[in-house]
């Protein structure tokens, strides 16, 4: 894997995350913000935020499998919801999406994202 | 340089200037600040979303300018605006005149506040810049103006191994938050967990290529946090953006900063 994950037992996650991440090798990975769109472009669960977690996450894997990767080579992800209360949610389909340890990763509660229906947006960069 | 566009746009993203990703064989590598639509004076130009957008995309262009660096090979842009309305009514079709048919990977964010509340959009690019990093220090950080502000306006990687960190907050190793309801105290956390972090990658706080810190209260922060801040960086700033949301992974989180850095 042309990243390594660096730890230190002074800061640690607050979660089941890498605190932090370094590029040892490969090609640079910029990922777009990813949706719950289907191929075609429609939302998939509106109003669900587990659906549309899942189908992002599914999304994410896509561009990373078309440049060579997979999840694995994933340094870093931000994930961004408009409602604090669907984290329980987005964590237990990150558990499902991560089964190991997450990559690093931040979290952050925004006022919307670009439509309206969209309840989460997780961008990723990757060293594939 | 080697810029690969990866997977195609769906039909609904056709038309609107970035592709799912992009990736690159990085050796040197452009960082910016979250630019915005400051005038000359560093007042805010008159006139909403179009002519704000196009000023921010005008002082990103000097930035790039100055490295060498193209619209056409930019990586990733990050779009950070207050009103999706305005954006998709003038702002969408300003960013177009500055890019024109490049695709970059992009996220773009609603947020509750930018740096000046009148400030409707901020723009951050990551560039792919052509030459080689033989010869040249691992970062040039630089200003194209005299903003007086606590940042570079862009920051360049030459070489070197990219540092991704999460998202610091101001939690203890055993899991519990400190300085609850406290921004000075969680500044200096945050900070503090930043350090060990960088020290454990062999990296120090002038390491920092690019930082964005994620604050409930703006005012707030720059009251109790920028001093914290001004403290750990003693001038070596890096490429920064300060942004106002509603809120955080816990509750009791005011504060949340993701740096990245880079180590020879």
């Amino acid at each position: 894997m042309p990243h390594s994950t660096i730890a230190t037992p002074e800061a640690k996650p607050v979660a089941n995350y890498k605190m932090a991440t370094r590029m040892e090798g490969g090609r640079l990975l910029y990922i777009s913000g990813q949706v719950a769109w289907d191929a075609g472009g429609n939302l998939v669960g509106k109003g669900d935020v587990r659906a549309q977690a899942r189908q992002t996450f599914q999304n994410l894997r896509g561009v990373l499998q078309a440049a060579g990767g997979d999840l694995g080579d994933l340094m870093k992800i931000t994930t961004y919801i408009t409602k604090i209360e669907d984290f329980p949610a987005v964590a237990e389909v990150r558990r499902e999406v991560f089964p190991g340890e997450l990559p690093a990763s931040t979290l952050i509660v925004v006022r919307s994202l670009f439509h309206p229906d969209f309840l989460i947006e997780v961008e990723g960069v990757a060293a594939v | 340089m080697d810029r690969r566009e990866i997977l195609a746009e769906r039909p609904v993203e056709r038309g609107r200037g970035f592709m799912p990703g992009v990736s690159v064989n990085p050796s040197r590598l452009l960082f910016t600040a979250g630019l915005t639509g400051r005038g000359p004076d560093g007042s805010l130009v008159a006139g909403g979303m179009a002519p704000q957008a196009r000023r921010t995309f005008e002082r990103l262009q000097s930035i790039l300018g100055r490295a060498g660096g193209k619209f056409d090979d930019a990586v990733k842009q990050l779009v950070y605006v207050t009103d999706i309305d305005a954006y998709n009514a003038s702002g969408r079709a300003e960013r177009a005149k500055f890019f024109g048919s490049t695709r970059t990977a992009s996220t773009g964010l609603v947020v509750r506040r930018l740096a000046d509340p009148a400030m409707l959009i901020e723009v951050e690019l990551v560039i792919d810049l052509a030459g080689s990093a033989q010869g040249k220090p691992l970062l040039e950080k630089y200003n194209v103006e005299q903003h007086g502000g606590d940042f570079y306006q862009g920051v360049i990687v030459n070489g070197g191994r990219l540092l991704y960190l999460a998202g610091q907050v101001a939690n203890n190793p055993d899991g519990s938050v400190a300085g609850t309801g406290d921004w000075r105290r969680q500044a200096e956390k945050v900070y503090e967990n930043i350090g060990h972090v960088l020290g454990a990658a062999g990296a120090t706080p002038a390491s920092v290529v690019k930082e964005t810190t994620w604050v409930l209260s703006i005012d707030s922060w720059r009251q109790h946090g920028a001093p914290v801040r001004r403290a750990l960086y003693k001038g070596d700033y890096p490429a920064s953006t300060l942004v106002e949301i509603p809120g955080l992974a816990r509750g009791e989180f005011l504060v949340e900063i993701e740096v990245i850095a880079a180590v020879a």
